[in-house]
């Protein structure tokens, strides 16, 4: 106890949060539905529905064949390093039952490639060495930087507080560009409790990923930002914390670590809103947190960095709020990536008969599904439950904009919400990106306050996906549009080819025919060539 | 099947809006009904009843549900608006006249409740304001100077007959006691300063003191409802606050210059519709500036029109013509005025 850094830190790890965001909300928060009960499991599911990747971009599938047998913790899906994609692994041990297209709750109803796999549980005596490997023990200050990258890409670790995001890639930031790992514990949307009832429960386990992630990428300060509506996460965090400090011996290198407490604030969990809130700095448009030398994680993801390195445990599971009016045993679950919801909705007794629809999420960032054999994702953080969405689709009939400003107050970005709408509704792609659409983040705050109840992050989504879509098309047609000029060059230089070749065919045979009238049996350019090579010999001779 | 957005919303709807708006004008409808007669609550119906069949009959024509469309109420508001900015015996198709022009032209063939430009209420009050000068300055004195006073019956006589079963018609009801008529002291005040009078001079005068004590009573009403409209965070400060700050920069300032030719902020605070324009007309959403600093703006340049018109101007009040001025600037308003994006003026720090 005698490092001075020890007690600067431990005299004041918790604090009110310094600054302050724009606009936001305060929606009812229905947290105590979940957060009462300790977290459980359910039983397994007779089969998973794993998609090939989150982000599906760049993954590549390990050859898996139907009927093939698995292993809980095999690697069903590689990706590269350098991708943007994760490594999927096997939750249970089973067999392949398939391979195709399953519709896995995307809103255009798209089926996307999954593979399907049937549970066949084994004895003990069954598993092989592959399961054993993963329980030796090391201690992650010995791994470089590259290795843990290496196993945080391996053990298939995502961001999950809801984006998804390979947290390898994160991690490679360049050295010595971060100097704060910020841990977002604010889960800030109603009805999720999953990061709260991980930090009463687990406080130990997010701190350890804190400082696995915190020594990866340099940082020598680790923020954890929280709302004050869990005061208990914030009481174990901070006794974490404090027994941390009284076990670290003075070698340790100078290390700051802070709870930084914000006042309840709809989308105060927002990475851009947390780094205002915690820091003062905004993130700089078109650039990333790690601009400001800043990096944000979720609790959930540090807890699975902290199985995955410390454990040896891949990402085959996670924590999920399952909640709503409509369930039975409500509360936080360990639910298996690739369980179908109609598995979880039979096991906490969800009453079907009143569903009209549930939520992948939480109620303001997600999407309404209805089809119950979807199965949940890595980014599946909650389950909503409840009658109070009684139709999948919202009212589709909303009463005009009156430019109440409602919206702008509530913006976190400081956008002018009705003026996108406006432009979305008359499809102006051009003003809207001048309107800076893309810096939207999706919180649908402006929804929530719009007394016309004008869906309006629903507008802004669909703005954003056909801009994407007309500048992919663009791109597409300025490829096509160089390959035709390509092959036009390419067919004019032909055509000039043959035509020089015909110009001197023709020259030649002008030529022969010339020397046909002057020499018409060819007998004169027979003598000629033999006192050609009469003359030759006698030059060859000395 | 799914849907990209859960949807949340928990907002005061539309309807309710209007509703309250509405019912926040009960105190100052209800003092202006006290001082002024029961002309104003016939004027209230038939203006609120023109209003909503207008709006119907061109949903009807525009293949729009007019039933489900005329409940936002906000052509009930619009009625109201002008109902209460019109004198108490006006007409009865004269207010038809300027309602009807406000809905149908103003409001709906624009396109209806959230595309118009202009202010309907005040589009349809300036249209009755030129069209019929004399009839919209026939305003009654308070009663305990006039010398009579219409009851319902004789108020509902005027409206639709022009004069009452005994042959009184409107003019009698303006005579005050010494045999002068007496407008709103705004007017008066207009016309005894074009006669050379002093300011000193103007609050001298018990009658227009007595006036002025009426107007100032009806504008008390309209600044208690636009305090609750406040309260509930039906309308924000922005517009009211700095609407109100600029009328009495303005008049005071004129008022430092030459205390004996301009009338005091006081005085400009409460006459004429200087509280009903406050909370209830420059901050209709619709025709407003939206942005933070746009509503500052245009409701300072309101202010700032508001006594310019009424000190030099022809008309002895001016909100309807400010208002409609800063309509037509919103746009250009709402444009130099965008709120700086989330990042977009932090400046890169660079750390190493």
């Amino acid at each position: 106890m005698n490092n001075p850094m020890n007690q600067l830190v431990s005299k004041s790890i918790a604090t009110d949060a310094q600054y302050r965001i724009k606009g936001g909300i305060h929606p009812q928060e229905y947290k105590s539905l979940s957060n009462q009960q300790p977290i459980a499991s359910i039983q397994e599911p007779p089969f998973y529905i794993l998609p090939y990747s989150d982000l599906n971009k760049g993954s590549t599938t390990t050859n898996l064949e139907i009927a093939q047998p698995v292993e809980q913790g095999q690697i069903l899906i590689n990706s590269e390093l350098a991708n943007l994609s994760s490594v999927v692994h096997s939750p249970c041990d089973g067999v392949i039952a398939d391979i195709s297209e399953f519709d896995l709750g995307h809103p255009s109803g798209l089926e996307q490639p999954a593979i399907k796999i049937q549970a066949m549980p084994k004895s003990e005596l069954e598993r092989s060495a592959h399961a054993d490997s993963l329980t030796d023990q090391i201690d992650y200050q010995s791994l470089t930087n590259e290795q843990l990258i290496k196993s945080v890409h391996q053990a298939g670790i995502v961001g999950l507080g809801g984006a998804g995001f390979p947290t390898h890639i994160k991690l490679s930031a360049p050295k010595d560009s971060i100097h704060t790992l910020i841990v977002n514990a604010m889960e800030c949307e109603p009805y999720i409790t999953c990061d709260d009832l991980l930090l009463r429960e687990h406080p130990q386990s997010v701190l350890k990923g804190a400082l696995i992630a915190a020594k990866t990428v340099s940082a020598n300060r680790i923020l954890f930002g929280i709302e004050d509506n869990k005061p208990e996460a914030i009481a174990a965090l901070k006794t974490a914390i404090e027994n941390y400090f009284d076990e670290l011996t003075s070698t340790q290198e100078s290390l700051e670590i802070k709870i930084i407490v914000a006042k309840t604030k709809y989308p105060s969990g927002g990475e851009k809103q947390i780094i205002e809130l915690l820091t003062g700095q905004q993130v700089p448009k078109g650039q990333l947190p790690s601009s400001l030398g800043i990096l944000v994680q979720n609790v959930a993801t540090l807890e699975a960095l902290n199985k995955a390195i410390n454990q040896r445990q891949v990402m085959t599971k996670r924590l999920v709020t399952i909640t709503g009016n409509l369930v039975g045993k409500p509360g936080n679950y360990w639910i298996p990536f690739g369980t179908p919801v109609s598995h979880i909705a039979e096991q906490l007794e969800v009453n079907l008969e009143q569903l009209a629809c549930f939520i992948f999420g939480g109620p303001l960032m997600g999407t309404r599904h209805s089809n119950l054999e979807i199965p949940t994702k890595k980014s599946t953080n909650c389950i909503i439950f409840d009658s109070a969405y009684k139709t999948l689709e919202y009212p589709a009939k909303h009463q005009e904009c009156i430019r109440c400003g409602e919206c702008e107050l509530a913006c976190p970005m400081n956008l002018v919400p009705q003026q996108l709408y406006w432009f979305a509704k008359s499809q102006q792609w051009e003003a809207l990106e001048e309107q800076q659409l893309f810096s939207c983040i999706d919180c649908a705050a402006c929804s929530y306050v719009c007394p016309s109840e004008i869906p309006l992050g629903s507008y802004y989504q669909f703005a954003k996906s056909e801009i994407k879509d007309i500048k992919n098309k663009q791109i597409k047609s300025d490829l096509a549009k160089a390959r035709f000029d390509n092959r036009e060059k390419r067919l004019a230089r032909i055509k000039a080819e043959r035509e020089e070749k015909r110009r001197k065919a023709a020259e030649a045979r002008q030529l022969a025919a010339a020397n046909k009238t002057n020499d018409p049996d060819g007998k004169k350019s027979a003598i000629e060539a033999a006192l050609q090579r009469v003359k030759a010999k006698k030059e060859n001779k000395p | 099947m799914s849907n990209s957005h859960a949807f949340l919303n928990d907002a005061r709807p539309t309807h309710q809006l209007m509703m309250l708006v509405c019912l926040a004008l009960i105190p100052g409808a209800a003092a202006q009904i006290h001082f002024l007669g029961w002309g104003i609550l016939i004027n209230l119906f038939i203006c609120a009843g023109t209003a909503i069949l207008a709006e119907m009959l061109i949903l009807k024509l525009r293949n729009k549900p007019p039933l489900e469309t005329v409940k936002d109420n906000s052509a009930l508001l619009t009625g109201l608006l002008i109902g209460l900015a019109i004198p108490p015996l006006l007409p009865w198709w004269m207010s038809m006249v300027g309602v009807g022009f406000a809905i149908i032209i103003a409001k709906q063939i624009y396109g209806g409740l959230g595309f118009n430009p202009f202010n309907p209420a005040m589009v349809g009050y300036v249209l009755l304001l030129i069209s019929f000068p004399v009839e919209m300055t026939a305003w009654l004195p308070s009663p305990d100077l006039a010398t009579a006073t219409p009851n319902i019956i004789e108020s509902i006589q005027i409206i639709f007959f022009g004069q009452t079963s005994s042959g009184a018609n409107i003019i009698d009801y303006q005579k005050l006691a010494d045999g002068f008529t007496m407008a709103t002291p705004l007017d008066h005040s207009k016309t005894a300063f074009s006669l050379g009078n002093m300011t000193s001079e103007i609050f001298q005068n018990s009658q227009f003191l007595k006036g002025t004590d009426h107007w100032f009573w009806i504008n008390l009403g309209y600044l208690v409802g636009g305090i609750y409209l406040l309260i509930s965070r039906i309308i924000h400060w922005h517009i009211p606050v700095s609407f109100l700050l600029s009328i009495a920069t303005c008049s005071t300032l004129l008022f430092l210059i030459d205390d004996q030719n301009y009338l005091p902020a006081s005085f400009h605070l409460f006459a004429g519709a200087t509280m009903l324009g406050a909370f209830f007309i420059a901050t209709d959403p619709v025709t407003a500036s939206t942005t933070f600093k746009g509503r500052i703006i245009y409701a300072v340049l309101i202010g700032v029109f508001v006594v310019v018109i009424r000190t030099f101007g022809g008309y002895p009040d001016a909100i309807a013509f400010a208002v409609l001025l800063l309509n037509i600037a919103t746009p250009t308003i709402d444009h130099y005025t965008k709120p700086k994006v989330y990042g977009e003026k932090i400046e890169v720090k660079v750390y190493d």
